[in-house]
């Protein structure tokens, strides 16, 4: 029978041990600190909130108090979340045991601007919005540009292997992060490039590619202490572009078009289903009204040099024309696409089924599927989450949007976004399950349709973890386990996401 | 208008403690869902503009921690007193309500938008009220206030009060003399009144420049605000009732206010406390002034070769919404290079001055003042335009250190009618 690893408490002794390590000003017991830093966006089960606050929250400044922290929770056997940002939208920066909080916050300076060479050398812990003002006096951008741009950081990005808005332009976080300093498990600082260990060279074939390994692992294999980040030239032309269709097929249809053709310069293309724009619709101060005959919507944005995208431009509108699409003009695209990190989900548009408004939280589903499939994910989604709305009663459809996934290419895959409103003030443990059923049941829709879980907000809860066997195949989940074990021996780092309490099963450890 | 928002009951699970007590039920009756409006959101995207956090970089002393902590003690997780310090960590300065997207896009049509100034302020004076006792310097500044009947602001280290037979000191030397009582009354901060003098003379000469008559309070006292800011709801009370009072008694029909902290308090506090046909009209100075402009009753006649950017007081900019007519001034003085920065871009800047924070966390308030002296150096100017007293004192400090002059609007208004020669 196999039994799992049960963490150990922080007791005084680490207390004393951390405050030793890195100052008692950097360690913090009380209830406040440990509150802020219980959940992050995603669902909550706000039912069991004492659950998931840590037992104590440290404050960093460095690589070395990094590793140190690290080596203490080794040598007591204590768990290590480490937070960044907090706006993940998956649960990784949340303790599943409690344990020590480990917040970046604090690690937010830049260290190195070379304009010559065309990168920037900072802390993980600064915001990317900071990055950029910054740098716009130097007349060069780091395009990583989230929904949270605004407040999320650099370090959270790497932890969950981000997806850019503009992604399809300029890449995602991990196309955009030439090196890293990372600190293991165990305490060793280690500097990571492409394929080898120069820090400003970003295609190598020296060594592993071990940077990639590090990007996207939800703080469960190391914590990033600085990071050597692409620089492009700020773009001197920005174009958003919004088309309306009488039909979700047409949209769909449309979306193909304009993502295979070919334009160097288009940074997104995003197709809203019936059901987004009816959400849009629900009113609030930026709505924008659409003609009622408009049932889909598809936003596009070109970004480069003024010349690129004014030619673009042209040939982009006769595209969307000849497919079926109808320019909303330029209030609706430039006003939609500039409250673009804000309007797309608001407590306050929840609705009970009787039509009751009440605040309710954001479940963004994010899985990355084929264009293809789309149509039919389209259907299944909607289908499973209206069924548990008419059971449950708590639960709200937003609608979906199918962004462009592929870095440097809009064609391909898509993220593909269902938004779900949940009324967490009413949850209980049985209302808790059914969401986390409804979860399941729509992960298990994405692998029927070869799609992957998450695109970028990573596999952490319950209703997606559980699935990350399936979805890598025995093999390729046994080499996850391997190289969780190699690097993090006693099981200190964010343990059990992504499934890993299974790396640490005895009989599988062997011996 | 918008839909009512519904709250469901409290479902208070057991969650670390026996249940929840009176008085964290109380607290949680008036804010749960404003709270569950933040915390079911999470954006966060206060955070990076508010200047507390923005120093110490630590997410407790955020606007989402301060409604996560509401929803903690709802659910039986935390009790007042385990939460109540983080509080201190604030300048009431309300950019967080600005940049949250439940007020940028839904708020005012559901009307329920995100009040966390109110928030603070109502957990400080919950605080006060259980006898926590977190603040001491807060207790003394508020006694010395008391004693004093304005604010201790000649003594932060050790907190004596000051004597409140000078308040009207700052007149003395005046060219001419100011009557008390009369339909227009000139209300001097007690910052001003008693360490920043030039500044209402420099008021008192514009108007009489100007042709406005106008006289002073009887015994004007604190307007109240601080004391409200610091935990003490109460002893503001008090003090706005003797002003209230003075104002009847002198016939006064219209207040001129030359500081946003006074002038917030009279027009979003006083309300509270009395009704509107015992409260005179309140007039802001700079507002005033942009008016008299217009009407062609003032003039500048002396150049002012310089190269100045402007401070937006938070409680004008940020939390009633109150920018441009500063920048009119500015644009209107002869000689004057005005390098603005947009006030949405200023809803990120503060002094660190505001809501007691100076006088609880001197150090981090000087953190804010040198980060807005940083911001202001970038710009290459020669001197930094503020319009609130309270922010003047530290960013002169700051502005030493870092050789950036730090000049008062209106004192500039005054030079520029050539008032000074």
């Amino acid at each position: 029978m196999a039994t799992l690893t049960v963490p150990n408490p922080v007791t005084d002794q680490v207390i004393t041990a951390l405050e030793q390590a890195i100052g008692k000003e950097k360690v913090r017991t009380d209830l406040g600190a440990r509150i802020a830093r219980t959940r992050v966006p995603a669902p909550f089960p706000v039912h069991r909130f004492a659950e998931y606050m840590p037992d104590v929250v440290v404050l960093p400044e460095s690589a070395e108090e990094v590793s140190a922290v690290l080596r203490i929770a080794n040598q007591f056997r204590v768990p290590v979340v480490p937070r960044a940002g907090g706006t993940g939208l998956a649960d990784g920066a949340v303790p599943l045991h409690k344990g020590i909080l480990l917040d970046i916050k604090k690690m937010n300076k830049i260290i190195e601007l070379d304009l010559v060479n065309r990168t920037v050398t900072v802390q993980p812990g600064l915001n990317m919005l900071k990055l950029n003002e910054y740098l716009a006096p130097y007349g060069v951008f780091y395009p990583d540009d989230p929904a949270s741009y605004p407040v999320s950081i650099i370090g959270g990005r790497i932890g969950t292997s981000g997806w850019s808005l503009i992604g399809s332009r300029y890449g995602h976080t991990r196309d955009l992060v030439i090196s890293l300093q990372v600190v293991l498990p165990t305490g060793e600082i280690v500097r990571l490039s492409d394929g080898g260990g120069a820090p400003k060279v970003r295609k190598a074939s020296t060594g592993y590619n071990l940077k990639q390994l590090f990007i996207g692992t939800q703080g469960t294999l190391g914590v990033v202490t600085e990071a050597t980040l692409e620089l492009f030239p700020k773009p001197e032309a920005e174009l958003a572009a919004f088309f309306g269709y009488e039909s979700f097929a047409d949209a769909y249809r449309s979306t193909g078009a304009l993502s295979t053709s070919g334009l160097g310069t288009l940074a997104a293309v995003i197709l809203f289903d019936e059901r987004k724009v009816d959400y849009l619709r629900r009113d609030d101060e930026a709505y924008i009204p659409l003609p009622e005959r408009i049932k889909a919507v598809v936003a596009t944005a070109l970004y480069g040099v003024e010349d690129e995208v004014r030619a673009a431009a042209n040939r982009l509108f006769r595209l969307a024309k000849e497919t079926g699409g109808e320019y909303l003009g330029d209030e609706l695209s430039a006003g939609d696409w500039a409250s673009r990190h804000d309007r797309y989900a608001t407590p306050l548009h929840g609705r009970l089924p009787d039509g009751t408004v009440v605040p309710m939280s954001w479940h963004c589903e994010d899985a990355a599927i084929i264009y293809s499939e789309l149509p039919a994910i389209k259907q299944k989604w909607h289908e499973i989450t209206d069924r548990y709305i008419q059971k449950y009663g708590i639960f709200d459809n937003w609608g979906m949007f199918f962004y462009s996934n592929n870095p440097y290419k809009g064609w391909g895959d898509y993220l593909v976004e269902i938004d779900i409103g949940i009324w967490e003030q009413a949850l209980n443990e049985e209302t808790w399950q059914a969401w986390v059923n409804l979860k399941r049941e729509i992960t298990r829709a994405t692998l029927e349709h070869q799609g992957s879980i998450s695109a970028c907000h990573g596999a952490c809860r319950e209703g997606d973890a559980e699935f990350i066997p399936v979805e890598l195949g025995e093999g390729g989940f046994e080499l996850m386990k391997k190289i969780k074990r190699l690097l993090d021996p006693n099981n200190i780092l964010n343990p059990s996401k992504n499934y890993l309490h299974l790396a640490y099963v005895d009989e599988e450890v062997g011996a | 208008m918008g839909d009512e928002v519904r709250a469901a009951k409290p479902d208070v699970a057991a969650n670390g403690h026996n249940g929840v007590r009176e008085i964290e039920q109380e607290f949680v009756r008036d804010h749960l869902l404003q709270a569950y409006g933040c915390f079911s959101s999470g954006h966060k995207f206060c955070r990076e503009v508010c200047p507390v956090y923005q120093v110490t970089r630590n997410e407790q002393h955020t606007p989402t921690a301060f409604h996560a902590n509401v929803v903690a003690m709802e659910k039986g997780a935390a009790r007042l007193e385990d939460v109540a310090e983080n509080y201190s960590y604030c300048t009431l300065c309300g950019g967080c309500e600005l940049r949250c997207p439940n007020t940028l896009f839904v708020g005012d049509f559901y009307r329920n938008r995100t009040r966390t100034v109110k928030l603070v302020q109502d957990m400080r004076a919950a605080a006060t009220k259980a006898g926590l006792g977190l603040w001491p310097r807060w207790q003394r500044w508020v006694e010395a206030t008391l004693q004093g009947k304005n604010e201790p602001v000649l003594d932060y280290e050790n907190i004596q009060p000051v004597d409140p037979n000078r308040v009207a000191d700052w007149a003395k030397d005046l060219p001419f003399s100011i009557p008390q009582g009369g339909e227009n009354i000139l209300f001097v901060d007690c910052e001003a009144a008693y360490h920043r003098t030039s500044l209402p003379k420099a008021v008192a000469k514009i108007l009489h420049a100007a042709g406005v008559p106008f006289g002073l309070m009887y015994e004007q006292w604190c307007c109240g605000g601080p004391s409200l800011e610091m935990g003490y709801p109460d002893h503001a009370r008090y003090l706005a009732e003797h002003n209230v009072a003075d104002w009847k008694k002198a016939g006064a029909k219209r207040v001129f206010v030359l500081d946003p902290h006074d002038y917030i308090s009279f027009v979003e506090m006083y309300p509270q406390f009395f009704p509107p046909e015992e409260l005179p009209e309140f007039v802001f100075m700079i507002d005033f002034v942009a008016q008299l402009l217009d009407e062609g009753k003032i003039r500048f006649v002396k150049p002012i070769e310089k190269t100045v950017t402007y401070h937006d007081p938070c409680r004008m900019n940020k939390r009633l919404g109150k920018w441009e007519a500063p920048r009119k001034i500015l644009r209107a003085i002869p000689g004057l290079t005005f390098i603005d920065v947009d006030h949405v871009t200023q809803w990120a800047y503060c002094s660190g001055a505001g809501g007691g924070f100076a006088v609880e966390h001197p150090d981090l308030a000087k953190k804010i003042a040198d980060l807005r002296i940083a911001r202001a150096k970038e710009l290459n100017v020669e001197a930094l335009v503020s319009a609130c007293p309270w922010s003047e004192r530290p960013l002169t400090s700051s502005g030493r250190e870092q050789q950036l002059e730090v000049l008062d609007l209106l004192e500039l208004v005054a030079e520029a009618m050539g008032l000074n020669d």
